[in-house]
């Protein structure tokens, strides 16, 4: 039990197939406290399979999950964002056509109660927090009143994980964050998962691209084909070494994994 | 130049953030000024009584129209329980039990097809054009077969009636105050409450929005259920002023509260609307409809003129938020 606590998440032994194909083949996966993870492998490694049941989306066949030490079943979305996970999904989870404000708070508004019984938002006090929790990260914009339409993709990124940092999360998970960012937005958003970090919080962090998330992740776990390569910490490969072991799918003589 | 170019931008583009349905209301006023023109009695007080009790009839329907486009559905069978809820009304009123109860029958009638809209697009996945295009022909049918053809009057003198729909001062009616009173009510609920963001969040974006964990159907369901409500409560409301009803009452209203809304600037893809902009809409077309017959044309280019109203409100919305940016 002590043992296990020193981990945030620890994913155990996780199958997963869908109809004759295997996805998952017996993962094991850990995220530490206050450690950034790069989540890596090329398309149908089954990295968002793996996400996919740690924010329950959808349970695994076999396997078990801990979190913060204790056995935890993820039914759905929300029984996983009220432990703590958030994630940041690639196609961002903003509605273009709403406020940052309102995006912010959106499934989790703050109301005062009208007469007693009708629930009306607070948008003062709404909009105040957000200013707060974006300046926190860094994140200056011209107004939370704007809508994300009118954002740039860095901005609307950090509008996502300012959301996510702010309603207590305590695992961030950020999907291919620095997608179609040019190179100044992206060196932002990697900023900000590092800021994120200070505060306390673990990341994974999934992405092609092996250079952002070599410059900030402490650990990398690699993915191949539903089957696990191997944990690497930063110290023991350099980013060129994890680009060959994505590209061949096996690990590289001379390095051992932990 | 250019900076005045920046500076109109800038005024429209605070104009279409804080002053939904700004557009609809330029196109009110320019008709509003043409048919003071055209039409000798346009400019009095029982002709502006006549369109508004036109357009709330309208307007009630629209409202709810409106909410479910907004979360992004349509429902074309309002003009159906439009028929079919005054009917029973009307039906029950020629019964032993007091008025109230045949509109609560009725509304309950109305508010039982809007959930099976809502259950039928959201288990079955298919479009809610297919599904409520369906139900519009479904209980149509049903009304058609039930009455023989034959319309149902009420005799009676009824203070239930006069409130649902009576005369008040000016020649304006009870239908008025009620189209507002919902209008005030529906945009309270858009805009001040949570519920109102996962509608526009439904419409905007529903798998961004189940992510966050807005139960989009749900949404949608009570949105259907909405409407029809709406659409029942229009039927009654009208039946209230005709004292009769035939079993074709309400045909072509699904297409008039979808125009309306259209026209307010509401998108059909949903995500964006408001209350306010279908508000204008509905007085824009109910003006019309009088405008044209008092300028003296023959009443069947109302139809036209709507349809014309309604591709160029919609091209000048779309080029305008296009050169916003």
């Amino acid at each position: 039990m002590t043992e296990e606590k020193k981990s945030l998440v620890r994913m155990v032994n996780i199958s997963k197939s869908f109809g004759k194909v295997k996805a998952l083949r017996e993962v094991d996966f850990e995220v530490g406290y206050q450690e950034i993870v790069g989540l890596v492998g090329d398309n149908g490694a089954g990295k968002s399979t793996l996400i996919k049941i740690l924010t329950g989306v959808f349970p695994p066949d076999e396997g078990e999950i801990y979190f913060e030490g204790k056995r935890v079943f993820l039914r759905s979305p929300k029984e996983a964002r009220d432990l703590g996970i958030e994630t940041v999904y690639q196609h961002l989870a903003l509605i273009d056509l709403m406020s940052v404000t309102r995006n912010v708070f959106l499934g989790r508004e703050i109301v005062h109660k009208f007469l007693g019984l009708l629930p009306v938002l607070d948008m003062k006090k709404m909009q105040r927090v957000t200013e707060e929790a974006l300046s926190d990260l860094g994140i200056k914009l011209q107004s939370v009143d704007e809508k994300i339409a009118n954002l740039s993709g860095g901005q609307r990124q950090a509008v996502a994980i300012g959301r996510a940092v702010h309603f207590g999360a305590k695992l961030l998970i950020l999907d291919e964050p620095t997608a179609a960012l040019s190179i100044r937005e992206c060196h932002k958003v990697l900023d900000q998962i590092v800021e994120a970090k200070a505060k306390g919080l673990s990341v994974i962090f999934i992405t092609h691209n092996i250079y952002h998330v070599y410059s900030v992740a402490d650990k990398f776990t690699l993915l191949d084909h539903g089957v696990k390569l191997g944990d690497f910490s930063r110290g023991e490969v350099t980013a060129e070494d994890i680009i060959e072991m994505v590209r061949t799918g096996q690990v590289k003589e001379g390095i051992c994994s932990d | 130049m250019e900076a005045k170019e920046k500076g109109i931008r800038t005024l429209l583009l605070n104009l279409f953030s804080k002053c939904p349905g700004f557009e609809a209301l330029a196109g009110l006023v320019a008709l509003f000024v043409v048919f003071s023109f055209t039409a000798t009695r346009f400019l009095t007080l029982e002709s502006l009584a006549g369109i508004i009790t036109v357009a709330s009839e309208l307007g009630i329907v629209a409202c709810g129209v409106t909410l479910l486009m907004i979360s992004g559905e349509f429902d074309l069978s309002v003009s159906s329980v439009f028929g079919f809820s005054a009917m029973v009304f009307a039906a029950m009123s020629n019964t032993a039990a007091p008025l109230w109860v045949g509109f609560l029958l009725a509304l309950l009638f109305a508010s039982a097809i809007g959930l099976i809209n809502g259950l039928i697009t959201t288990r079955f996945r298919i479009p809610s054009f297919i599904t409520t295009l369906g139900t519009m022909m479904l209980w149509r049918g049903v009304l058609l077969a039930w009455t023989g053809g034959f319309g149902i009057r009420y005799w009676g003198k009824s203070p239930f009636l006069d409130f649902l729909n009576g005369q008040l001062a000016g020649g304006f009616r009870a239908s008025a105050f009620w189209f507002l009173v919902l209008t005030i009510g529906c945009s309270f609920l858009l805009t001040k409450t949570p519920y109102g963001n996962y509608v526009y969040a439904t419409g905007g974006n529903k798998e961004a929005a189940r992510l966050l964990g807005i139960p989009v159907d749900r949404v949608k369901v009570i949105n259907f259920i909405i409407v029809a409500i709406f659409a029942g409560l229009s039927g009654c409301i009208q039946f209230a002023r005709f004292a009769s009803v035939d079993p074709l009452r309400g045909q072509g209203m699904e297409l008039e509260a979808i125009a309306a809304t259209v026209v307010g600037g509401t998108l059909m893809s949903g995500g964006h609307g408001s209350l306010i902009g279908t508000l204008f809409g509905v007085l824009l077309i109910g003006m019309v409809r009088s405008g044209l017959v008092m300028s003296g044309a023959p009443a069947y280019w109302y139809q036209a003129f709507v349809g014309v109203i309604l591709i160029v409100a919609v091209i000048i919305n779309t080029r305008l938020r296009e050169w916003i940016g």
